[in-house]
C-alpha cells in the first residue's frame, strides 16, 4: 500500500507541477500585454510618449523635471514607446485602451488624429478641468479648433509647434549660383531657381528623400498652399480632392518637374540623410520640417545665417502650417486628478519654455518669453505671430482622420517613382 | 518531503508485483474502476502532454480561430467588439476579393496589387532560390579544398537578421554611392544602374534578389543533404553506363533530390508569405503598389492608426489559408508516405 500511495504522490507531482506550469505560463503570457500598465497609483503620471532620440528625449525630461518640481507630490512614470512619429505608440495606445488600460497621458498629434480615439468616446473632456480661459487666451486659434473634437469640446493640449513650410538653404551654394532666395515668391519662382543652379553649380538643386511617403506628401502639401492659396488647400482636406482638380493636379506636376532637381539618390536616402547634403554643400534646397534645423544647429562651422538660412516654402509667406504635438486624457484615466495637473503644467508658460528650445520647436502659447530661444526659433515665432493661417496637415496626422491619411500615403508611396499624375489624381479621389 | 521520496527508492521489484495485476483483484470494484483510471496509460502520459497541447491549443489555435471570428464582425477602430453570430458574414472577404478582381494587368487597387505582388515574390523567390541553392550543393559537393568554409560563408546570411539585411541592402541599393551601382559602373556597365529601390519597375525584384541572396544557403544546405545521402555506386554505375557529368546529374542525382526540393520549397514559399519585416524595414508601412504584399497590407490596416481590425484579420486569415494551401500537399504526401 505504501508503495502505490508513493506512485499516487509522484503522478500527483507531475500533474499538479504541469498544471501549475500551464496556469504560470498562461498567467505570464495574459500579463504581458499589461506591459507598464496599470501599476501606477493615483499620483503617478503614467506619459507615453515616442520623444526617444538625443534632444528630443532631453526635452521631454526637461518638461518632466519642471512637472515634478512645480507638484511635489506627483511623480511621473517616463513610459517611452519608441518608433519615429509614433509608429509604434497608437499600436500599444490603441491595444491597451482596448483592454482597458489606458495610461494617464500619451503624446498624439491633435486634430485629425483624434478621431479614433473621439469616436471610440475614449478621450476626456477637458474643456473645464484643464482649459481655462487663461490658457484660451494664450492660444491661436488654428491651435485651438485642433484640440476640440467634433462637438467643440477640448480633449488635447498642444505642447509645441512645428513650422512644415520651410524652405532651408546652402547660403554658399545659392551666392554662387547668383539665386536670391527672397525674391522667390511662387512654387515656379523654385523651379527656376533650381534650374539656375542646376547649370551654376554641381550642387543637386533640392536635397529630398522620396524613401517614404511622407516627404514627398509634405512638399507636395506646401506647393499645394504656395500656388493654389490656403483656402483651396483647406478645402481639399474638408471635402477631397474632386472640387479642386485643376489645382491639385497641377501642384502634383510641380513636384515632378521638381523631382528633376533632387538628389540622385533621393529615392534611397531618409530624409536626415538628405539632409546632409545641405550640410555638405552637395544640395541648395531642402524642404522640409523645422525639426530639420536641429541638424544644421549641431553641425559644427555650419552656422545660422552664416552657412545655412531659411525662408518660407515660396508662395506660403504669411501661412504658418503647422505640426504639433499635444497630450489627452484617456477615460477611464488611472490617475484623473494627476493627469489634468500635467495637462495643465503642459499649458503652462513653464513647461513649454523647458520644453521647446531643446525641442526645436516654439511653444503652443504665444505668451512664452523669448529669451531662451536662439535666433532662428526667435524668427519662427515672429513669423507665427504674425502668421494669418495656420492650416493642419494631411503628412502629420493634424489635418485629415487617420483613415484619410492612410490613403493619401499609399497614393504618395506609388507617385513617389512612378511619377504619374494622373494615375495619383484618381488615387487621391479614392482616398476620402 | 524525505517520507515522500524514501518510498521512491524502493527496490523495483515491489513496484512490478503491483503492476502484476493480482492485488488489483483483491481490493473492491468500485475502487478497482478508479485505479484502473489512474493506471491507465492515457492518465499516466496526460503531463507530459497535456500542458503543452493546452497553450498551443490556446495560443496558436486558439487565436487562429478568433482571428477569423474577428474576420466575420466589423470591428473597427476603439470601441469592444461585439459577437454577434446573427450579424457574421463574410463582407469583408467580399470586399477584399471584389478589389482583387478589379485589377487588370496595368492597374487595380491596392488590394489587387499586394496579391499579385505576394504571389510574385512566392513564385519567383522560391524557384530561384532553389536553383541557385541547388548549383551551390553540385558546386560545394565536388570534393573542393575548404567546403566546410564555403558551406559556412553560404550559409551565414540566412543568420542574419532581416533588419539587419534589409538596411545594408538598402545601402548597396544606393544609386548614386551603392555598391551595386558602383561596381557596375567599375566593369564600364554605367549605362544599366538603375534606381533600384526607388523606380516602381524595379522595386519588387530588387527585394525578391536581396532575398535570394539570404535563402539561397539554405537551400544548399538541404540539396547538400541530399546528395550526400545518394549512394556512390549511382555515381559509378552511371558513369559505366557511359552517362557523361550533364546527364548523370539531370537523369540520375537531380531526380533523387525532388525530397530535398519539396521541403526546401516548403519552407521557402511560407517565409514568402509572411515575408514581413525586410519590406518593413526597407520601404516602412508604405511601399508603394510596386512593392506592396498581404502581409504588409494586412499590418496597415491594423496598426497603421487606422484601426481596421475586421478587415486585417481577414487579410490574415487568407494569408493563413494560402500557407495551409502550400503545407497541405506536402503534409498530406508525408502522411500516406508513414512519415507523419
Amino acid at each position: 500500500m505504501s508503495d502505490k500511495h508513493s506512485q499516487f504522490s509522484r503522478r500527483t507531482v507531475l500533474k499538479t507541477s504541469g498544471v501549475a506550469a500551464a496556469v504560470g505560463l498562461a498567467g505570464c503570457t495574459g500579463g504581458d500585454g499589461g506591459d507598464g500598465g496599470g501599476s501606477g497609483t493615483e499620483n503617478e503620471v503614467e506619459v507615453v510618449h515616442w520623444w526617444t532620440a538625443g534632444g528630443e528625449s532631453d526635452a521631454i525630461q526637461a518638461l518632466i523635471e519642471g512637472f515634478e518640481s512645480e507638484y511635489s507630490d506627483l511623480s511621473v512614470n517616463n513610459n517611452e514607446a519608441p518608433g519615429g512619429a509614433g509608429s509604434a505608440l497608437s499600436t500599444e495606445i490603441q491595444d491597451r485602451v482596448l483592454q482597458d488600460n489606458a495610461p494617464s497621458t500619451f503624446q498624439i498629434w491633435p486634430g485629425g488624429s483624434l478621431q479614433t480615439y473621439t469616436e471610440s468616446d475614449v478621450l476626456a473632456d477637458i474643456s473645464d478641468s484643464v482649459w481655462d480661459s487663461e490658457m484660451e487666451d494664450a492660444y491661436k486659434e488654428g491651435v485651438r479648433d485642433l484640440s476640440q473634437d467634433d462637438n467643440g469640446n477640448y480633449v488635447a493640449v498642444p505642447l509645441n509647434i512645428h513650422r512644415l513650410n520651410n524652405l532651408f538653404y546652402n547660403v554658399d551654394v545659392l551666392d554662387s549660383a547668383g539665386v536670391d532666395p527672397s525674391t522667390l515668391s511662387s512654387p515656379a519662382d523654385l523651379l527656376s531657381a533650381m534650374e539656375t543652379i542646376d547649370a551654376e553649380t554641381d550642387a543637386a538643386p533640392m536635397a529630398q528623400s522620396t524613401q517614404s511617403a511622407w516627404t514627398v506628401l509634405q512638399l507636395w502639401e506646401d506647393v499645394l498652399v504656395g500656388e493654389a492659396g490656403v483656402e483651396t488647400y483647406e478645402a481639399v482636406l474638408e471635402s477631397g480632392v474632386e472640387e479642386n482638380e485643376d489645382a491639385v493636379r497641377s501642384a502634383l506636376q510641380t513636384v515632378v518637374d521638381y523631382r528633376e532637381y533632387f538628389n540622385a539618390d533621393a529615392g534611397s536616402v531618409a530624409w536626415d540623410e538628405a539632409n546632409n547634403d545641405v550640410i555638405n554643400g552637395e544640395a541648395a534646397f531642402m524642404h522640409q520640417g523645422d525639426w530639420a534645423a536641429g541638424q544644421y544647429e549641431s553641425s559644427e562651422g555650419f552656422d545660422f545665417e552664416d552657412s545655412w538660412d531659411h525662408v518660407p516654402f515660396p508662395g506660403t509667406e504669411g501661412v504658418y502650417h503647422i505640426v504639433t504635438d499635444s497630450f489627452v486624457k484617456p477615460e477611464p484615466n488611472p490617475s484623473p486628478d494627476a493627469t489634468d495637473a500635467w495637462l495643465s503644467y503642459v499649458g503652462s508658460v513653464d513647461g513649454q519654455e523647458r520644453f521647446n528650445p531643446i525641442k526645436g520647436s516654439i511653444p503652443a502659447r504665444t505668451d512664452v518669453p523669448d529669451d531662451a530661444f536662439g535666433p532662428f526659433l526667435s524668427r519662427q515665432r515672429e513669423d507665427f505671430d504674425n502668421s494669418n493661417a495656420q492650416p493642419a496637415t494631411i503628412a502629420h496626422g493634424t489635418g485629415v482622420s487617420p483613415q484619410v491619411k492612410s490613403n493619401f500615403e499609399e497614393a504618395f508611396a506609388s507617385f513617389a517613382g512612378e511619377w504619374n499624375v494622373d494615375r495619383t489624381y484618381s488615387d487621391l479621389t479614392d482616398a476620402f | 518531503m524525505d517520507t515522500n521520496q524514501s518510498p521512491d527508492s524502493d527496490p523495483p521489484t515491489e513496484t512490478v508485483s503491483t503492476d502484476g495485476g493480482l492485488p488489483v483483484e483483491a481490493t473492491e470494484s468500485t475502487e478497482s474502476t478508479l485505479q484502473r483510471w489512474r493506471r491507465s496509460e492515457l492518465v499516466k502520459s496526460l503531463p507530459f502532454w497535456l500542458p503543452a497541447t493546452l497553450l498551443v491549443g490556446l495560443f496558436v489555435y486558439g487565436a487562429i480561430g478568433w482571428n477569423f471570428i474577428i474576420s466575420l464582425t466589423d470591428w473597427q477602430g476603439l470601441r469592444r467588439v461585439t459577437y454577434n453570430p446573427a450579424e457574421f458574414d463574410l463582407d469583408n472577404y467580399f470586399e477584399f476579393f471584389g478589389k482583387v478582381a478589379e485589377g487588370g494587368l496595368l492597374g487595380g487597387p491596392q488590394e489587387y496589387w499586394a496579391f499579385r505582388n505576394t504571389f510574385v515574390l512566392l513564385i519567383l523567390f522560391t524557384v530561384v532560390a532553389l536553383i541557385v541553392g541547388l548549383l551551390l550543393a553540385l558546386l560545394v559537393d565536388q570534393k573542393i579544398r575548404f567546403e566546410n568554409s564555403f558551406r559556412t560563408v553560404f550559409l551565414l546570411p540566412m543568420s542574419l537578421s532581416f533588419v539587419v539585411t534589409a538596411v545594408f541592402w538598402a545601402w548597396m541599393y544606393n544609386p548614386s554611392s551603392g555598391m551595386i551601382n558602383e561596381g557596375l559602373r567599375l566593369v564600364g556597365l554605367g549605362a544599366i544602374t538603375q534606381n533600384w529601390i526607388s523606380d516602381p519597375q524595379f522595386k519588387l525584384f530588387a527585394v525578391i534578389f536581396a532575398l535570394i541572396w539570404q535563402f539561397s544557403g539554405y537551400c544548399m544546405v538541404v540539396y547538400l543533404a541530399g546528395l550526400r545521402a545518394i549512394p556512390t555506386d549511382q555515381y559509378e554505375a552511371a558513369k559505366v553506363d557511359g552517362a557523361n557529368t550533364l546527364k548523370m546529374y539531370w537523369r540520375v542525382i537531380i531526380p533523387q533530390l525532388r525530397a530535398s526540393t519539396t521541403s526546401a520549397a516548403v519552407v521557402l514559399m511560407v517565409f514568402a508569405l509572411k515575408a514581413f519585416d525586410f519590406l518593413f524595414v526597407m520601404f516602412g508601412t508604405q511601399p508603394g503598389r510596386s512593392a506592396d504584399i498581404l502581409a504588409l497590407m494586412m499590418y496597415r490596416e491594423a496598426f497603421a492608426g487606422t484601426a481596421n481590425w475586421a478587415y486585417a484579420s481577414a487579410i490574415a486569415t487568407i494569408l493563413f489559408v494560402m500557407a495551409l494551401g502550400v503545407i497541405s500537399p506536402y503534409l498530406y504526401r508525408q502522411y500516406k508516405r508513414g512519415a507523419l
